[in-house]
């Protein structure tokens, strides 16, 4: 199946990839409502792009006491809005912290790789998050590792 | 001769097992379910109680779906006896089904507090879905609600009852709220909020007599002034199902002891769920996990077991999350260890809590607490149940998050937890989506 590959060595913090999550997910540029999400390392000299996934376990969906979450016709795992009665189990039963609560809606909301066209790869300028037919993996635990030795730095 | 599987009990443990047999088994098997109930999610009443979903939605496996994974059904009977010798579960009419082997997943059942009136009118537990329709029944916008118990199973309904546009009043007899799910700087604060929301908390205080008073409920206790209310929730516990097994030849503790595939001491003898008492994932020990999670992670085991599978479980991971009015309450494995080295960061405006227990440089136990607006504090929710099941080594990163436990996020990312978790699964391979579990051809 194909999966988000994120290069996190490329990315240049720009947030177009929440920008164009959010508006795709929801209709609204609020980024605040993206799942994908940047984050800062090195005291913001570099970035990178967070989101799910897609497990082998699928932990938030069979953590789901009403079945509200699936896999999708191209494999991510999706909530489905109608059945969701917004517990919040998922959130919890995540460990990668991947999944969404929207209090306005109450539902919880992920990374549904937009059907199959995931708008954050489009749109990303320097190609940091590619659309690929690989094995997921941890794509940020080596970058992340290297670039955060700065805040370690008089830690004991 | 096909395999006989009985599943006594139609909860989520017993549902996840039934899924998972069939998901697993080479060749099809014979599948009973006894259970007391109709199957239904007792996680999603709340949301019945306050009329966002229907009645409808909170059945798990109607019998069309049951009929479609071939389950034949004894549904509203209990079993009574089980023989685990002969092989032979005696159910409450006297009738006996033979099996090969069986799951165990009686749940619990509410305890309510032993004073004169408890069983009274109006006076009801809030765990089944018949007591969800008394409830609903009862309640009217603007009418006094008393719930007696500030534990998690009260929690889960505050928001229902508030929305239903009733007054509250929480009463305990703990000098604090949540006792077995936060720790006491953390219930402060969900106090104040609750207060802030126009609650009524009165902690300390011991119910001795409910009485029917003009048709009102009035509460007397051991000091203070009486309540008046028109409907009372009594939250003040639950206790197992086990007096059915006397002389099953099953050996209990506090719950069916098992192993790590779910066995109890006769090998054809499962048990799974709120009755099960099996490793906790953190401390290694034996310990009763009464929460959903437990009980799909149970079942799904033992179904794999019982389907010819030889699947060993990992362990429970205690893990509980309300919301009370926007205000997320989470904790996770080891979070009362009293000898647990402990960092902690409090912003009483926001407010936000972090608690974060360590062995060594491990994470074995936490507690969050912050709005639910705060998208960072739902990701840190997952991460930090990430940390704790995933027991990665935190090194230098521990230092970094006892100076600030909010900055979860990095130190989830550079400890490679991802790569840890990722080969992680409970059934050693994919998860099945919850509609692709086979069906009868």
């Amino acid at each position: 199946m194909r999966v988000l590959k994120i290069y996190p060595e490329k990315c240049t913090g720009c947030l177009r990839c929440e920008l164009a999550c959010s508006y795709v997910q929801t209709g609204e540029f609020q980024p605040a409502k993206s799942v994908i999400r940047v984050s800062p390392f090195e005291g913001h000299t570099s970035y990178a792009p967070y989101t799910c996934t897609q497990c082998a376990e699928g932990w938030c969906m069979t953590a789901c006491p009403v079945g509200a979450i699936t896999i999708s016709a191209v494999g991510a795992k999706d909530v489905l809005d109608d059945t969701c009665v917004g517990c919040k189990l998922c959130t919890i039963a995540c460990p990668y912290g991947t999944m969404f609560y929207d209090p306005a809606t109450r539902k919880a909301f992920k990374c549904n790789l937009c059907g199959g066209a995931p708008a954050c790869a489009e749109a990303c300028p320097t190609a940091a998050i590619t659309y690929e037919d690989v094995a997921t993996a941890d794509w940020l635990g080596d970058f992340a590792r290297e670039r955060t030795t700065r805040v370690l730095t008089g830690v004991s | 001769m096909a395999t006989r599987h009985l599943i006594i009990g139609g909860g989520t443990a017993g549902i996840n097992a039934i899924r998972a047999i069939r998901e697993e088994e080479s060749e099809r098997s014979e599948i009973t379910l006894v259970s007391a109930e109709k199957p239904y999610s007792r996680m999603v009443l709340p949301y019945f109680l306050d009329r966002s979903i229907a009645e409808s939605h909170v059945y798990t496996a109607t019998a069309r779906v049951l009929a479609d994974w071939g389950v034949k059904t004894h549904l509203g009977r209990r079993a009574a006896a089980l023989d685990a010798k002969a092989n032979v579960c005696t159910l409450e009419d006297g009738t006996k089904v033979e099996f090969d082997d069986c799951l165990i997943a009686t749940g619990s059942s509410p305890v309510k507090a032993p004073v004169p009136g408890a069983d009274g009118r109006a006076v009801h537990s809030f765990w089944t879905l018949d007591e969800a329709r008394a409830v609903i029944a009862e309640l009217k916008p603007g009418g006094h609600v008393v719930m007696v118990g500030a534990g998690f199973i009260a929690f889960t309904i505050l928001n229902s009852i508030l929305s239903l546009g009733a007054r509250l009043t929480i009463v305990e007899v703990a000098p604090r709220i949540l006792p077995r799910m936060i720790d006491a700087a953390g219930a402060g604060l969900v106090e104040a909020w609750l207060k802030a929301h126009g609650v009524a908390i009165r902690t300390g205080v011991k119910l001795t007599r409910i009485a029917d008073v003009k048709g009102r409920k009035q509460l007397t206790f051991a000091a203070g002034a009486d309540i008046v209310a028109d409907v009372v929730i009594m939250a003040t516990g639950i206790k197992t199902n086990l007096d059915w097994l006397e002389g099953s030849g099953v050996v209990i503790n506090r719950g069916v002891v098992v192993d790590d595939r779910q066995r109890a001491n006769v090998p054809n003898v499962y048990a799974a769920g709120d009755i099960a008492e099996g490793r906790d994932l953190v401390t290694g020990a034996l310990a009763v996990h009464a929460i959903e999670p437990t009980a799909q992670e149970h079942g799904r085991v033992a179904g794999a077991n019982m389907a010819g599978k030889d699947l060993r479980y990992r362990g429970s991971l205690l893990v509980n999350i309300v919301e009370v009015c926007h205000l997320d309450v989470a904790s996770f494995g080891a979070w009362d260890d009293a000898t647990a080295e402990v960092a902690t960061g409090l912003r009483a405006d926001r407010p936000a809590y972090r608690k974060l227990l360590w062995r060594g440089d491990r994470l074995t136990g936490a507690i969050i607490l912050g709005p639910s607006s705060d998208v960072w504090a739902t990701n840190d929710v997952g991460m930090l149940k990430g940390l704790v099941q995933s027991r990665v080594s935190l090194a230098r990163w521990k230092a970094h998050l006892k100076r600030n436990p909010f900055d979860i996020k990095p130190a989830f990312i550079a400890s490679k937890t991802t790569s840890t978790l990722l080969p992680e699964t409970i059934l050693g391979r994919p998860s099945k989506a919850p509609g692709d579990t086979p069906v009868a051809v």
